[in-house]
């Protein structure tokens, strides 16, 4: 019986239960056209190479991105004993229907099942989970370890390239993170609070549970701040992290509105006697923001909000109007009924038990506007917190950062050839040649090597998977460092150079 | 329909805020009553939306309550789980012990809600109640909106049937303009979407809805939630048919495109076969090797089985004038009864790249434009279909608009002065059809009235039990196409 060497604790499926996406359904139909892709294939064929990547494209304004989710789809779908018997003839029932004849390749499955134990003869080698990787560089390989499975390697295709998912939250929630860390460094000194400043309010936007927990998950790797409680779980039971975020009591609309326009103050007061300790949200527009924040907050409840403390203190929520204005005049309004205090390098902050969380409307440009009026405004960043819903977890798609899955190379009649696709009406959907490694060229960058010619003991590449072993483990701790802002992307300087001489060499692609 | 995922907490699927909830209400409230809708939105005449979407497909709520929500929810150890996950979450004991202790006893854990819900596959205009929400038990009154997070997530199938089913429109159009007949419509687009969604069960669930509308798909995991959560007479609700991709072309190195292409249709000689062609150069594919080498091969395939071509790249609707325009000159085209041109049976165009609502109204037009009948395509679509698509495209939303404080019943509402467009509903809330069959929605309990009819709004969920369910036929029938007469989209 064979035994994985390395990760026996894959922590996934619980003993017995079968993994309901079934692997062979798992797959597109026309990958399942690897149900008719196995005849496809020029004969004698004993290996397919495939590799991912974020293609480069022109006028993008995201150079690099966060490689994330990977152990995730191997814990869940890919390790271990994946074929059954059961499996196998349930599926043919159902290729036969679907395509209204047979071409399941009942056989070649079968073989996985009596050869292999039901584990699949691939290998997939990866950069390892959190490191940021500019764009146009190989991200991971598969390949079949078994002549007989060449078929394989793209048929697990469709399932490795939702890994576009998790990277791409992971990269646009890094990217919020760099313009929040510049104008928190600029407006006060610090970085304090950073891991609190973007909050996932992305829950009930999200198209599915299983969405909700991986693109909470991602954003995990920047933030410690959410209320997808999804995220949580996926952080805990993939990446062993016990508890990778953090929330505090907040009001919604129905817990105010449900005491009827005329008490809109009973209903704020209430939340903060029964929230007294520890930082508390009120959403205040439910009626009229303005006068909310400046009859109700600034004056009704004045001295119960002042005798909170910075430990407990009272974060307003507007929740509708322009984000940038509605903020503003909300800020506005509040240093007249409370004043406020000026930082060490000169920016006004609220009293300390009070600040602003603003929850609506909040995308990677909408963020930057918000803090560049603040900053004009004389205020600090330290007084604001953001949430963001859709724009962080549901508002990507796969051409956000051009994630492809292409095959690169084949051994055919025991030959290797590097193959690629180049379509001529559109040179950005080329794709790599042969068997590809990463490597750090000699500027320290990033490069990815073609055509087989990389050196083993440089490839950054690290073997995860292997005939149905899971051969790495990385907690989400270390993905948070390999993940980290690097100095130049907190520091707000208006002219960067090395960030720009980044940006040609990856748009350019010179290597 | 057991089909919940042992690890699934119905006490860990909400927002965190939420679990804080139950201490915000006002005292002594016994009822708390919430909808949704998808919100009309009034929007600045000077910007004119492409698509407009007046009116919504309801779809998916039957998977929730099947999946999430129905029978034995909470257990004692899911209470445990999620007070020691809250307990670290929030630093501070906050959780609703109490309250989730009392559902597992008095109901031996299942949810003291009940659910009232139009038909699913009810095409229904914006602005309308499309379900509601209320706890059954005084003690329970905080589950009402504990269950927001996860019921608003219907906003995706909704929305995913709404977009297809705008598309079908589109098609129908052009497609009984330019042949006179709407045979096909239903394999005219195909779901590619399963690579392009964010997970697993995104893509079950929105190709699910897709196929509400079409019958085409390559996204096999809707099939699964289709079987399992609905039930069809059918088999199988979905189909689909063999198909190159650039790793079986390129496989065979660049100078042998041509054995690639001649080895797979070989495979299928008696079933369509798609073959996608632009791996490097798509016209000379279809000039020189479809157009002339292999074109034997293809001229001798059936109408049952023909050979479809498959851009990939490049300006959709650019490419595939042209490469009709080329295999038009290779393999004769002929004139419909509508004088549209038509290649012989035994070929045919499928553009799956680039493929959403809009680029497709230009494609049809385009063709329609240039004389070609629609039957001479079929399009894929898979980022568009599935997954560029959010909560706000509809604006769906959850709001409470009723609750009962001391034992009477209040009207509640939200209206911010800086939007209208989210102000809400008041009071308990129904749907009925006027005289002259127009949706309308009561509000303030005015349903209750005998002049209204029927309420529309039927229950479908009560105490942990599902009381009304829905085969996928009957959601297709619901959401079939009534309308062929088109509002023409502004360009």
């Amino acid at each position: 019986m064979f035994v994985c060497p390395v990760v026996r604790n894959t922590n996934v499926r619980k003993s017995g239960s079968v993994c309901t996406v079934i692997i062979l359904q798992c797959t597109d139909s026309y990958e399942s056209h690897y149900i008719t892709h196995y005849k496809q294939y020029p004969p004698n064929v004993s290996k397919i190479y495939s590799y991912f990547e974020c293609r480069r494209k022109k006028g993008s304004q995201f150079n690099e991105v966060v490689f994330f989710g990977l152990q995730y789809l191997l814990k869940k779908y890919l390790t271990g004993q994946v074929i059954t018997e059961e499996k196998i003839q349930e599926a043919k029932v159902f290729y036969q229907l679907h395509f209204k004849q047979a071409v399941f390749d009942e056989e070649g499955w079968r073989k996985v099942l009596e050869k292999h134990d039901g584990r699949l003869p691939i290998r997939i080698k990866a950069v390892p989970e959190g490191k940021i990787i500019p764009r146009g560089n190989v991200l991971f390989t598969v390949e079949n370890t078994d002549p007989s499975f060449y078929w394989l390697t793209n048929y697990v295709e469709t399932m490795l390239v939702q890994m576009w998912y998790p990277i791409t939250v992971a990269t646009i929630s890094r990217e919020f993170k760099k313009i929040l860390a510049k104008h928190l460094k600029a407006t006060s000194g610090s970085l304090q609070g950073l891991h609190l400043k973007l909050h996932d309010f992305g829950y009930r936007g999200v198209s599915s549970q299983e969405s909700a927990a991986l693109g909470g998950a991602a954003h995990l790797v920047n933030f410690c701040s959410t209320d997808t409680v999804a995220g949580l779980l996926m952080a805990q039971r993939y990446y062993g992290c016990p508890m990778a975020g953090f929330s505090i009591p907040a009001a919604e609309h129905s817990t105010i509105i449900s005491w009827g326009k005329s008490r809109e103050k009973d209903a704020f007061e209430r939340v903060l006697d029964e929230f007294s300790s520890g930082p508390v949200s009120v959403v205040s527009d439910s009626y009229d923001i303005f006068n909310a924040c400046k009859h109700i907050w600034g004056d009704k409840l004045k001295e119960r909000v002042m005798e909170r403390g910075q430990d407990s203190c009272l974060v307003i929520r507007p929740d509708s109007g322009d984000p940038a204005e509605t903020l503003i005049e909300v800020i506005k309004i509040l240093e007249e009924c409370f004043g406020c205090l000026l930082n060490s390098v000169g920016y006004k902050v609220l009293p300390s038990y009070l600040r602003i969380i603003q929850g609506d409307g909040i995308d990677l440009s909408s963020v930057d506007e918000i803090l560049h009026k603040l900053t004009d405004e004389g205020w600090s960043a330290e007084n604001v917190f953001f949430g963001c819903g859709s724009s962080l977890l549901q508002k990507l798609n796969r051409d956000t950062l051009s994630c492809a899955f292409k095959c690169s190379y084949v051994e055919t009649n025991g030959k290797g050839m590097d193959v690629y696709k180049q379509p001529v009406t559109d040179p950005s959907k080329v794709s790599k040649r042969g068997r590809l490694s990463l490597r750090r060229n000699s500027d320290g960058l990033f490069e990815t090597v073609e055509r087989g010619a990389g050196k083993p003991e440089e490839d950054l590449l690290v073997t995860v998977f292997e005939n149905g072993c899971l051969l790495q483990n990385y907690s989400l701790e270390e993905i948070r460092k390999n993940a980290r802002l690097r100095e130049e992307e907190m520091t707000p300087t208006t002219h960067n150079h090395k960030e720009e001489l980044l940006h040609k060499h990856i748009i350019n692609g010179t290597h | 329909m057991e089909h919940r995922d042992a690890d699934f907490n119905i006490l860990l699927a909400t927002d965190s805020y939420k679990v804080t909830h139950y201490k915000q209400y006002p005292p002594n409230t016994s009822k708390v009553y919430s909808y949704f809708e998808c919100r009309e939105k009034r929007t600045d005449p000077g910007k004119s939306r492409k698509v407009k979407y007046d009116k919504t497909v309801f779809y998916g709520l039957q998977y929730i309550l099947h999946k999430y929500l129905k029978g034995k929810v909470v257990t004692p150890e899911k209470i445990q789980e999620a007070k020691e996950v809250y307990r670290e979450h929030f630093q501070d004991d906050v959780f609703n012990e109490k309250g989730w202790t009392y559902i597992l006893e008095k109901y031996n854990g299942h949810l003291p809600i009940e659910i009232k819900a139009v038909p699913e596959g009810s095409v229904i205009p914006r602005g309308n109640v499309l379900f509601t929400v209320e706890s059954t038990d005084p003690e329970c009154y905080w589950l009402t909106n504990w269950v927001e997070t996860i019921l608003v997530q219907i906003w995706y199938p909704i929305t995913v049937a709404t977009n297809s089913r705008e598309q079908k429109k589109i098609l129908a159009k052009y497609l009984l303009d330019t042949s006179g007949n709407l045979e096909g419509l239903e394999y005219k687009l195909h779901d590619f979407g399963y690579r392009g969604v964010s997970s697993q069960e995104t893509a079950g669930i929105g190709a699910s809805a897709h196929l509400v509308n079409f019958k085409g798909t390559d996204t096999v995991a809707g099939i699964g939630v289709i079987k399992k959560y609905y039930g069809t007479k059918d088999p199988v609700p979905g189909f689909s048919v063999p198909a190159a991709e650039h790793s079986t072309i390129t496989a065979w190195g660049k100078d042998h495109e041509k054995d690639a292409f001649e080895h797979i249709i070989k495979q299928f000689p008696s079933v369509p076969v798609s073959i996608v062609s632009d791996s490097y150069d798509i016209y000379n594919a279809c000039e020189k090797i479809w157009g002339e080498d292999l074109r034997g091969l293809i001229e001798s395939r059936s109408a049952d089985a023909p050979l479809v071509v498959r851009p990939d790249s490049g300006n959709p609707l650019d490419t595939v004038l042209k490469v009709l325009e080329i295999l038009g000159k290779k393999f004769p085209a002929e004139e419909n009864a509508k004088g549209f041109k038509v290649l012989p049976p035994y070929i045919r165009v499928i553009q799956g790249d680039g493929v959403d609502i809009n680029t497709l109204q230009e494609i049809v037009e385009g063709m329609k434009e240039h004389r070609w009948s629609i039957e001479n395509v079929s399009f894929g679509s898979g980022g568009a279909l599935l997954q560029k698509l959010t909560r706000d495209l509809l604006n769906c939303s959850f709001k409470c608009s009723y609750v009962v404080t001391n034992g009477l019943g209040v009207n509640v509402f939200k209206d911010p002065v800086a939007d209208p467009n989210k102000r809400s509903k008041k009071g308990r809330l129904s749907l009925h059809r006027t005289q002259s069959g127009e949706f309308v929605t009561l509000e303030e309990g005015k349903g209750d009235l005998e002049e209204y009819g029927a309420d529309l709004l039927h229950t479908v969920f009560q105490n942990g039990k599902i009381v009304q369910t829905y085969t996928f036929d009957q959601v297709r029938d619901n959401a079939k196409l009534k309308e062929i007469a088109w509002t023409p989209v502004t360009m």
